[in-house]
């Protein structure tokens, strides 16, 4: 395989004649997936009964798996498995004009595998998917200011709770591996590409096309399961079921290969001097969460399938008549469920340790103390699945060592606590906005860790559960802590991958509106569930109108700080002020190289001879 | 945002980029695994659950153990052939036909047994019971390893005749596909040991 790995010199702008990758775009990705997908529906229509329940499923699966795999066809994602399998290789000239080579911002919208660029496409994926499950999040607490709220129906409430759930979920899921684990990692470790270009790029694009295939779920029904979509509800709801089944499946194959690329590229591809313990502790965390996802999608995935065979072929999984049980979606979607969280969580931290040293100028506080409390999290991340089952009736006996080991799961996040407040202890602070996240971060993983130890606890959880509790503790953790050090890391990272500083006075306003308003929200919400307001349920007593109201206020403070946020990350992009090489003072190789990246990101292989927290200290 | 800077392109050493496909194949095998895993668990879980004896209903119709064997045994075949294409270069092409051919022969017959199954009632379409439901994706999982291994194979067999492939690269791909073809063996040998459990 040819790869860019070495600057050399200069060349004219790769122009391979007569090969058909030049005229290849998400435009003609687009046409082809429209006509892959009329195509299968119009012919399944004529052989199937689409007015039978389950043949009207198999067709509506039929058509959204072939929008995908048209659209993948159509921007050219299988010429290079097809030019391999007939043996006639990509040319250095095709592989550099896949790589964007002189296309300037047309290669935004091609089957690009630079990795900068496939960050930047993630990024504003990531953008528009929270701003969509953002919305859908206003819809909600609109309707649930007032008790009897009739701002959205009943029907579009439980759509939208669910829309919302997942939608966010797939966000949080990409919203730092994606941006900064393609566009920052690579160059942090000091490599020249990911160590498969082509499959970063088909990630992005096949996770690209589950997001039309989720949206349709609006305009078939949509899904009234929430985002568990729990068997047999699932196996029961209408057409727009098969949408989140789908998108689902086109995502977890899209994880899957993310995974594969991100690992091995950490594995292989460091730079020389870079041994495991000059690691910068983002990397180490984004790895972890990628290779924790690799093994916990494909058991949803699996569920996925088999809710669809239930669904389109009438099989048995969670059918009780014919010898199914919902119990056993319960634990496939469950086994993923809970190390999911810690697939969001972990990139979130690490960026806040990343944050920490380079503005209190001083080492990261027990580099090996951090990379325990990873392992720990991800390790006994995988032993705690049923303690989302309590009160299924799934083997009660089994609650206590549940319980057991999802509060051992305290113990290493203390002690990732422990690095990061180390880290901080008497230390001088630039409280620049990348350094507001980190005490941001500290607040809310604190609440959501604590709270989280009461719904650990069996007798606890046996009143909590199915509360507005459980919404605000997840909530804390999700977006309180992992959102919180997404957003930091992009302050941070913003003048590396745009060459312009973040508009500051903007993003100081949009921090403390989101912060303040985040507490509001959820403190709220902490309030009504304990006094037993159960979730996704489209109204409630009068005795909760109060904290309802005033969890709506502080969803509007976070809407509105994340409205400013959008502006300065828009506005600052073309008309920000020009940023230096080095605006933190950073020693990771990130800063290293300037804007714009070159394509190969270093012109002579870097060699590491320090740490990368070395503040106060010579190189060693 | 990368640069328009132009740059000359040149090869990693063909060892450093083997074992970085190796490894980016291997972690795909987690997945997989991961998958297959969920399968197995799976069915065993219905099984000792029998839910309202649904598991095998009265008049259900079962496989015999030796169906699963007979479908998986082309795994077997096409994974012991390539090692042999490992051991000697010279005849790799020889071998990957063989190969290619155990595959699609598998892949024929896994294809035959799904469109064949017993138990599915011909008035209603459904399936009879979670026997039924958990070796149909048993079966169908193994179809996928089928059209995969086919690919692959057939990419060895079509590259093999090229001559301006480069020959230690290609050893790697070799050693690389060998790491799929094992795995798919190896998975089907145990779904095979699941479904004998009837």
């Amino acid at each position: 395989m040819t790869t860019l790995d070495q600057h050399v010199g200069t060349r004219p702008i790769p122009n391979p004649k007569n090969s058909l990758i030049t005229r290849l775009n998400v435009g003609t990705g687009l046409i082809v997936g429209i006509i892959f997908a009329i195509a299968t529906y119009q012919g399944l229509a004529k052989v199937l009964d689409t007015s039978v329940y389950h043949l009207h499923n198999q067709v509506l699966l039929a058509t959204m798996f072939m929008w995908s795999i048209g659209f993948l066809v159509g921007i050219g994602a299988f010429i290079g498995p097809i030019r391999w399998l007939i043996g006639k290789d990509l040319t250095a000239e095709e592989q550099l004009y896949m790589a964007g080579d002189g296309q300037g911002i047309k290669r935004y919208f091609k089957y690009c595998t630079d990795h900068k660029v496939v960050g930047i496409q993630y990024l504003w994926g990531v953008i528009a998917m929270l701003a969509v499950g953002g919305i859908m999040a206003m819809m909600i607490r609109t309707n649930l200011a007032n008790p009897g709220g009739k701002f959205i129906t009943p029907s579009v409430y439980n759509s939208l709770v669910g829309l919302h759930g997942i939608t966010m979920i797939i966000a949080l899921i990409i919203v730092a591996t994606g941006p900064f684990g393609n566009f920052i990692m690579p160059i942090m470790i000091g490599a020249a590409d990911m160590a498969f270009p082509r499959l970063n790029a088909l990630s992005w694009w096949v996770l690209f096309t589950a997001i039309p295939v989720l949206c349709s779920a609006w305009f078939l029904g949509g899904i009234p399961t929430g985002w568990t979509a729990y068997a047999p509800l699932s196996v029961q709801a209408g057409p727009g079921m098969n949408a989140f089944i789908a998108a689902i499946i086109i995502f977890a194959v899209s994880t899957a290969v993310a995974g594969a690329n991100v690992t091995a590229t950490v594995v292989t591809m460091r730079a020389k001097g870079m041994t495991w313990n000059r690691v910068p502790i983002f990397v180490i965390g984004a790895t972890t969460s990628v290779a924790l996802a690799i093994p916990a999608f494909p058991t949803f995935m699996l569920s996925m399938i088999m809710t669809a065979m239930d669904r389109s072929f009438l099989t048995g999984f969670f059918d009780a008549n014919v010898g199914g049980t919902g119990w056993l979606y319960a634990h496939l979607f469950w086994i993923m469920g809970h190390p999911e969280v810690y697939v969001i969580l972990l990139p979130g931290v690490a960026i806040i340790m990343e944050v920490v040293p380079v503005f209190v100028r001083k080492p990261l506080f027990s580099y090996t103390a951090a990379i325990v409390g990873f392992a720990g999290i991800t390790g006994l991340s995988i032993l705690v699945w049923a303690h989302h089952m309590y009160i299924s009736g799934w083997m009660p006996m089994l609650n206590g060592p549940f319980m057991v080991t999802t509060e051992m799961i305290s113990v290493p996040t203390g002690l990732i606590f422990l690095v990061i407040l180390g880290t901080l202890w008497n230390g001088k602070p630039w409280l620049k906005v990348p350094m507001l996240g980190v005490y941001a971060f500290l607040w809310n993983m604190l609440v959501g860790g604590i709270t989280g130890l009461y719904l650990s606890d069996v007798p606890a959880d046996m009143y909590l559960h199915g509360s507005m509790y459980v919404t605000a503790h997840f909530h804390y953790t999700l977006m309180g802590a992992a959102l919180t050090g997404a957003v930091a890391g992009l302050s941070y990272w913003y003048p590396k991958m745009t060459g312009h500083m973040l508009h500051e006075r903007a993003s100081y306003i949009s921090f403390w509106l989101v912060q303040i308003g985040f507490q509001i929200l959820y403190l709220g919400m902490f309030i009504a569930g304990a006094e037993g307001q159960p979730r996704r349920v489209v109204d409630y007593a009068q005795q909760f109108a109060t904290s309802n109201m005033v969890s709506t206020i502080g969803a509007y403070s976070i809407g509105i700080g994340f409205i400013i946020l959008l502006w300065a990350v828009i506005h600052s992009w073309r008309h920000g002020k020009i940023a230096p090489m080095n605006p933190w003072g950073a020693k990771t190789l990130e800063w290293t190289v300037p804007y714009p990246v070159p394509l190969v990101n270093f012109d002579t292989p870097p060699v590491v001879t320090s740490d990368p927290y070395g503040y106060g200290r010579s190189a060693k | 945002m990368s640069s328009d800077t132009k740059f000359h392109v040149h090869h990693d050493a063909p060892e450093v980029v083997g074992r970085r496909e190796r490894l980016g194949v291997r972690l795909l095998i987690v997945a997989d695994g991961a998958f297959v895993f969920a399968m197995i668990f799976s069915y065993f879980y219905l099984r000792n659950l029998d839910q309202n004896g649904g598991w095998i209903p009265n008049h259900g119709h079962t496989l015999k153990a030796i169906t699963g064997w007979l479908s998986i045994l082309p795994l077997i075949v096409g994974a012991l052939v390539h090692k042999l294409a490992q051991r000697d270069p010279s005849h790799q092409s020889s071998f990957s036909l063989i190969t290619l051919v155990a595959y699609l022969y598998g892949g024929y017959y896994q294809f035959h047994q799904l469109a064949n199954m017993p138990f599915i009632d011909k008035d209603s379409g459904a399936f009879e019971g979670a026997y039924a439901s958990c070796w149909t994706v048993i079966a169908s999982a193994n179809m996928f390893h089928y059209i995969v291994a086919g690919f692959i194979a057939l990419g060895l067999v079509l590259r093999s005749r090229r001559a301006n492939v480069n020959p230690i690269l290609e050893s790697w791909r070799i050693r690389t596909a060998a790491s799929w073809f094992t795995w798919i063996a190896v998975s089907g040998v145990a779904c095979a040991i699941t479904t004998s459990f009837i």
